[in-house]
């Protein structure tokens, strides 16, 4: 029924895209249409960052899921 | 996988996450933005310094009651410094502020708010969480009869709505009849106002277009904001009844977030989003920091992870108290009984007695016999205070009008421990607003 969430996974790829968004940046901020659209990458990688990688060290390992996701009654 | 259908969460990982675990992803936010003020804003390093406070002296939640507050009128002095027009409270510099809000200035000179394109991302993903637990999804089309303008009010949510997926129709300049025309027309699934203006749309439709909201239209849920009344269960049960449909209430603020959201199983209360906000609740007469359930205090909150213009420990002056249940909804973010109950400011004495306007609201909204409508005119009448309610008996009603007035008059001191004289006016003629209402007039504090 549940799927357990890969959170470390999810993590090390929202990571990866940190890094290759802020390189991009690197090489591409003397284009307005780079260093832009990047700083937009950027903070949509923030909100992961905020909802998986700033939770990932409390959530138990083993199930990886706190609880499994719920449906109403 | 479960189906998109049955997920009711937006992140499970924090909306159930167990209690322990939830205060410490809040420390640990906590103290990262009390550092990132700290380094980057002139203000708070001015004020913590003044306390002889570090980032590095907070270890504990208990440490978190040491790091001084901060309150609206820190806000409104410190704008007048550089950078204009935000002041030294700004933690970022001023060419990454890309968004300008305002406050309504209801209680003095307004707030400036700057948010960043990652603060305004954080704004929209505050308020997915509480879409979400609202039912919204990616089928529904969502109306938003807002006048688009400096007021954050609905501007997040519709960002967080085009989030979650689903089809929003701005609703900026078109007048109420418009409105409600486009929102029938469309087929509209749920729509974002205030309570005062989601009665007023309905009294619009009826009146003026010949149509039964509940029967007409399709709307299926109402979210409300700016107001207490969808916390208020007898305005909260008119507003349903009128569209038939759900009524959730959610409450933020223009220098805090959008901190708060009722969830579908309506539980008599709203949630704290745990994961984005520190909520404490202080006794307003001695200071301490209350956890017990029932007992009402003001708000301290912290948004935990606002960068551009940082809010830390902000006396909201909110009166809220703990709810002792949890939520069968199975989100572990705690939950604040009854809503906003008053304000701080709001609260006031009249003949010796703490008078909440909510509760006047409370009881008014309970006579079916009276129209949406009322005022509170509280004045001297020689040295004695004295309290004028002005309220409108529905057409069909006014011959048991002096009946009405009488079980009014008893309910209110019932509930408030006051007497008011009150006064029937035709229906229709005391003032509509399309926002905020102004229903309470304290003449007491115009000297």
């Amino acid at each position: 029924m549940t799927a357990p969430y890969e959170i470390d996974t999810m993590d090390a790829l929202i990571k990866d895209l940190r890094q290759a968004a802020e390189r991009l940046l690197d090489i591409g901020q003397e284009i307005e249409a780079v260093k832009r659209n990047v700083d937009r990458i950027l903070s949509s990688l923030k909100m992961l960052e905020l909802n998986i990688s700033d939770v990932r060290e409390f959530v138990s390992r083993g199930s990886n899921s706190p609880h499994p996701q719920g449906t109403h009654h | 996988m479960v189906s998109t259908k049955e997920k009711i969460y937006w992140n499970p990982l924090v909306e159930t996450l167990a209690r322990e675990k939830l205060e410490a992803l809040q420390l640990k936010k906590f103290k990262r933005i009390v550092d990132w003020a700290y380094g980057n804003s002139p203000f708070y390093r001015r004020l913590y310094d003044g306390a002889g406070l570090e980032p590095g002296d907070i270890k504990t939640l208990e440490d978190v009651r040491n790091v001084p507050k901060t309150d609206k009128a820190m806000l409104r002095e410190v704008q007048q410094r550089e950078p204009f027009p935000y002041g030294d409270a700004l933690a970022v510099p001023l060419e990454r502020v890309t968004a300008f809000r305002q406050t309504s200035g209801t209680t003095g000179t307004p707030v400036y708010q700057a948010d960043t394109w990652q603060d305004w991302e954080w704004w929209s993903e505050c308020w997915a969480y509480i879409l979400y637990a609202q039912g919204y999804r990616d089928t529904d089309r969502v109306f938003v009869p807002f006048g688009y303008n400096i007021f954050v009010a609905f501007w997040a949510g519709h960002y967080a709505a085009e989030k979650l997926g689903c089809e929003v129709v701005p609703g900026g300049v078109l007048d109420t009849e418009a409105r409600v025309l486009k929102m029938k027309e469309l087929e509209c699934t749920a729509f974002m106002a205030t309570p005062t203006y989601v009665l007023g749309m309905a009294d619009t439709a009826r009146h003026k277009l010949g149509l039964n909201p509940a029967k007409d239209l399709r709307i299926e849920k109402i979210t409300c904001a700016g107001e207490a009344g969808a916390s208020i269960p007898s305005t909260k049960k008119r507003m349903e009844e009128a569209w038939g449909a759900k009524v959730y209430d959610h409450i933020g603020a223009t220098e805090i977030g959008a901190w708060s959201f009722e969830c579908t199983a309506q539980p008599g209360g709203l949630h704290v989003n745990d994961a984005f906000f520190l909520v404490e609740i202080e006794d307003i007469e001695t200071g301490a920091i209350i956890n017990e359930p029932g007992k009402e205090g003001k708000m301290i909150i912290t948004a935990l992870d606002r960068f551009a213009k940082p809010c830390i420990r902000f006396d909201s002056k909110d009166v809220i108290r703990w709810a002792d249940t949890e939520c069968e909804c199975g989100r572990t973010f705690r939950i604040i009984d009854g809503g906003v109950v008053g304000r701080a400011d709001d609260i006031t004495k009249v003949k010796g007695v703490l008078l909440a306007p909510t509760s006047i609201e409370e009881v008014v909204r309970s006579f079916s016999e009276l129209s949406d409508e009322y005022e509170v005119v509280v004045s001297k009448r020689g040295d004695v205070d004295d309290i004028l309610l002005k309220i409108e008996v529905l057409p069909e009603y006014e011959t048991g009008q002096e009946e009405i007035v009488g079980r009014l008059r008893t309910q209110l001191r019932v509930k408030t421990n006051l007497g008011y004289r009150v006064e029937v006016h035709p229906c229709g003629s005391l003032p509509r607003y399309d926002v905020k209402a102004k229903r309470f007039k304290d003449l007491r504090k115009q000297g």
